[in-house]
């Protein structure tokens, strides 16, 4: 039942948002900008781009799958398609922090799949100017920046702006391809 | 972008017309039968009708040569031999590279064809047209232009369509912008006396036959504003057009009385006459002889007539891309999955509305398990047509191995879901190829043997139990055990003195770069194959077994499922995860006792079944999961078999048999090769299907 009323109310605000990004894309049209899904992970604010978004939904029963990479916490049913779900808290190798009502799976569309990712909670659309978002810095070697794009900066607040496509690495992919097939 | 169009249906129905091609030639090989005769004269002209529209002059101009030959052939002028039937194989395949575009490399291919073509014509009437020049102009026949289209256009208007502001003149105008009208007629019928002509009216309405170089749509288009609520009718007639033989309308089934008339049997005025007479309950037909307008005979001949169109109306097919078909097969699965959910919702209602509600869903469900039926029907097609494809392969490659071999085909009604029929050619191939090469003798062999000097292979395909079976059986030599069990010993497969019966050690000959021919043949013999076969039947869930007789030949018998998107599964739970074994690798389900459990050195825990030892399975170490059980005496074990081997899964409860629709699982998503897909069970939960014959391979790994 909560899972109901929580994706209402995701729908609500993504409803609420959408709108406010259009007032805003009305409002600036003269500086370009791109339009983010925000999120947070372990307190820090994470974006991709909305393009990529397919729906948000509440956290669902997810289906254990044996034999897989860490951060791939199994499998889900949306609406008929079985859609695999990533951790992202253990995929950016933070600890394990049980579900509660705010944890949101955010499916996205990689390479014409879809895959979930698990995060603490979703906040706004926004709308970023290109201008404002920076190349990665280079972090250390300990911690993978592949799939992090760039990072933007609204206001006050940092924006680390995820790359979807590459969630899950090339090899990632095709390593399982090619033991399975 | 139309032209290619064009192209592609052009391309997608020679294919079938080439298939049917190469049964046809091969039949004739086999009797000259003036049927077939007949029948590969038509398929040279269709294929030269549509080759013309699609713009391919070169099979064009090609396949009319090859419809002189063959109309020679018809009127006897040309004998039936193996040199004709060499050329039309020849020929065939030259247009088969062809159309696929392939007009560089064969344009030699093509002179040398033609050449013999001239030689086959030029024996006959040496003194005939000169035939060798015929592409340069020496062409007599009717040549139609090639890229023309037809169109038969109705176009009725209502009367009063001056009134939405249309004018049909304009409009006829437009459509005669677009080409020529070839045939016009005015239908003035509805005109009536000056005196009562309304003006403002349309009595008017046309019949005409378009030809042009648009495409259908450029037609369509004149007519945009008013086919809807105007008697517009639009027909691509182009077939017609380019047929030398008229084609006869069979786009609608035909009355009794029109085909008496068109027959000449009966007049129009006599025609007329009868149908006003014509009382209710009464038939035409008797009436008809009744009145003496035609006899008995005649009136059966007509009948004949009817059925005949009748039958070519019923047979009419619709060309369905299978992705549409999966799309529905999928929605319908995802209605089995809702109505499960209201089952269960059913189920906690009070006695009285649940047990309404279950009734109603009862009906639901039966029209929904025919449904299914009906989408899978759709996916069936016969195995024949593949089947035949053979004839030429055995044809071929037993006359380059200096043997003489017949291919014998039965059952070829059987039907198989369509990507099973896709994906068994091969692993069928490679079996023929086999029965070819290692197991039918050399002639001289076989007679000194006292058999026939011509070798059989049967290709034979039925129904049994819910599955496909599909053999492949030669009468040669069998498999040659003595040898096959050296050759196992050399391997070291087998140790000396071992006890195996023919069985197992037929099985040997799937395994891996394994091989008991004597020599590399030409086709096979390199011992990679067998097991590659195994490999494939097995991907579709099926299993491939040998029987061989020593000088009486080797059977493959292939048992094939009759679909691939839904399976009848067993749902089995470990600790909190459900699971689906598929019913059909179940051989029971039992709970082991403790004294039945032994642990054997290599082979882990077993369990002694009826003085058999099964492997057993810990499933939720293999899948890391927390189980209820984990002493096997207290849980419940599922024996499954996987070809020749079993192995017992260990599972805390068996939740009953349910239809399950296979979903794929992507292959990034788990690394387990114990998986074949998903399911998702009436609660919206996802199930994993386990794949027996991965979780056997997995386990000896």
């Amino acid at each position: 039942m909560s899972e109901i009323e929580d994706t209402a109310q995701q729908e609500q605000r993504a409803d609420k948002s959408y709108r406010s990004m259009a007032q805003t894309s009305r409002a600036e049209k003269t500086e370009e900008e791109s339009q983010f899904v925000t999120f947070m992970i372990g307190g820090e604010t994470y974006g991709v781009a909305v393009l990529k978004v397919q729906e948000i939904i509440g956290m669902t029963q997810i289906t254990h799958v044996p034999n897989t990479m860490v951060f791939m916490k199994g499998v889900i049913n949306l609406r008929g398609s079985v859609v695999p779900v990533v951790d992202m808290r253990i995929k950016f190798g933070m600890e394990e922090r049980s579900y509660d009502a705010f944890t949101v799976i955010i499916i996205v569309e990689v390479r014409e799949r879809m895959i979930g990712m698990i995060v603490d909670s979703v906040s706004d659309v926004i709308g970023i100017p290109v201008k404002s978002i920076q190349d990665t810095p280079h972090f250390s070697a300990r911690i993978e920046t592949d799939f992090i794009s760039g990072i933007g900066q609204v206001e006050d607040k940092l924006v680390i702006i995820l790359d979807v496509d590459r969630i899950l690495s090339s090899e990632e992919m095709s390593e399982m391809d090619r033991e399975r097939s | 972008m139309e032209d290619a169009g064009i192209r592609e249906v052009f391309y997608k129905e020679s294919r079938e017309i080439l298939d049917n091609l190469e049964a046809d030639i091969l039949m004739l090989e086999e009797m000259s039968d003036p049927d077939v005769v007949n029948r590969l004269f038509r398929y040279f002209h269709t294929l030269k009708g549509s080759s013309g529209i699609a713009g391919y002059k070169n099979v064009y101009e090609f396949t009319h040569k090859i419809e002189s030959v063959l109309d020679r052939v018809r009127s006897g002028g040309i004998e039936v031999n193996r040199e004709l039937v060499d050329l039309l194989l020849g020929s065939l395949d030259w247009v088969r590279e062809a159309i696929a575009g392939d007009d560089v490399a064969s344009g030699e291919a093509k002179q040398a064809l033609i050449a013999k073509t001239n030689v086959l014509m030029g024996t006959v009437e040496p003194a005939s047209e000169p035939v060798s020049n015929a592409g340069a102009g020496g062409e007599p026949a009717r040549e139609i232009e090639v890229g023309y289209r037809y169109f038969r256009v109705h176009a009725g208007f209502r009367d009063d369509v001056f009134e939405s502001g249309i004018d049909p003149l304009l409009i006829m105008e437009d459509l005669a912008a677009l080409g020529k009208f070839v045939d016009r007629r005015v239908d003035r019928s509805k005109l009536p006396l000056l005196t009562d002509m309304d003006p403002e009216k349309c009595y008017l309405s046309w019949d005409l036959v378009l030809k042009t170089k648009q495409p259908p749509n450029k037609v369509d288009e004149v007519f945009l504003f008013v086919k809807d609520d105007n008697d517009i009718l639009i027909e691509d007639i182009t077939a017609m057009y380019t047929s030398e033989t008229p084609v006869q309308d069979h786009s609608e089934e035909k009355k009794l009385g029109e085909i008496l008339t068109s027959k000449g049997i009966l007049t129009e005025q006599e025609l007329t006459d009868v149908l006003s007479s014509l009382e209710k309950n009464k038939k035409l037909g008797a009436l008809i002889v009744e009145k003496g307008y035609a006899t008995d005979k005649d009136l059966q001949f007509a009948l004949n007539e009817q059925e005949k169109i009748k039958k070519r109306v019923e047979t009419s097919t619709v060309r369905v891309d299978t992705e549409k078909l999966d799309g529905l097969l999928n929605l319908l699965g995802e209605i089995v999955i809702g109505q499960s959910a209201i089952n269960r919702i059913a189920d906690e209602l009070d006695e009285e509305k649940g047990f309404q509600l279950k009734n109603a869903l009862y009906g639901l469900d039966r029209v929904t398990r025919e449904f299914q039926e009906q989408i899978m029907s759709i996916r069936m097609i016969p195995v024949g047509p593949s089947f035949e494809q053979f004839r030429r392969f055995v044809r071929d490659s037993s006359q380059a191995l200096g043997k003489d071999i017949r291919l014998e085909i039965e059952g070829g009604e059987t039907e198989l879901d369509k990507t099973v029929i896709e994906k068994i050619g091969d692993p069928l191939k490679h079996m023929i190829r086999n029965a070819i090469d290692h197991g039918i003798e050399p002639p001289g062999e076989r007679e000194s043997a006292g058999k026939e000097r011509m070798g059989r292979i049967m290709l034979r395909a039925y129904h049994q139990e819910g599955n496909v079976f599909v053999e492949v059986a030669d009468d040669g030599g069998g498999v040659n055990f003595r040898r096959l069990r050296e050759k196992a010993e050399a391997m070291g497969i087998l140790k000396q003195g071992d006890e195996v019966n023919e069985q197992r050690l037929l099985s040997i000959l799937f395994m891996p770069g394994f091989s008991t021919a004597e020599k590399v043949g030409e086709l096979s013999g390199r011992g990679v194959g067998m097991d590659v076969v195994k490999t494939n039947i097995e991907s579709l869930r099926g299993s491939v077994e040998i029987d061989s007789h020593p000088g009486k030949g080797t059977t493959f018998r292939v048992k094939l499922p009759l679909t691939l998107a839904i399976i009848e599964g067993m749902l089995v739970r470990v600790g909190g995860s459900i699971y689906i074994i598929p019913l059909l690798s179940i051989v029971e389900s039992m709970q082991p006792r403790r004294e039945d459990i032994r642990t054997v050195k290599e082979k882990g825990e077993v369990v002694q079944v009826r003085g058999e030892y099964v492997t057993l399975v810990r499933l939720y170490d293999l899948f890391g999961i927390k189980p209820e059980f984990s002493n096997p005496w207290e849980s419940l074990m599922v024996i499954v078999e996987s070809g020749m081997s079993r192995v017992g899964i260990m599972i805390d409860e068996l939740l009953g048999q349910q239809q399950i629709v296979i979903k794929s699982l992507e292959n990034y998503i788990s690394r387990s090769r114990a998986l074949s897909g998903a399911a998702i069970l009436g609660d919206g939960r996802v199930a994993l299907i386990i794949d027996v014959h991965g979780l056997v391979e997995e386990l000896s790994k």
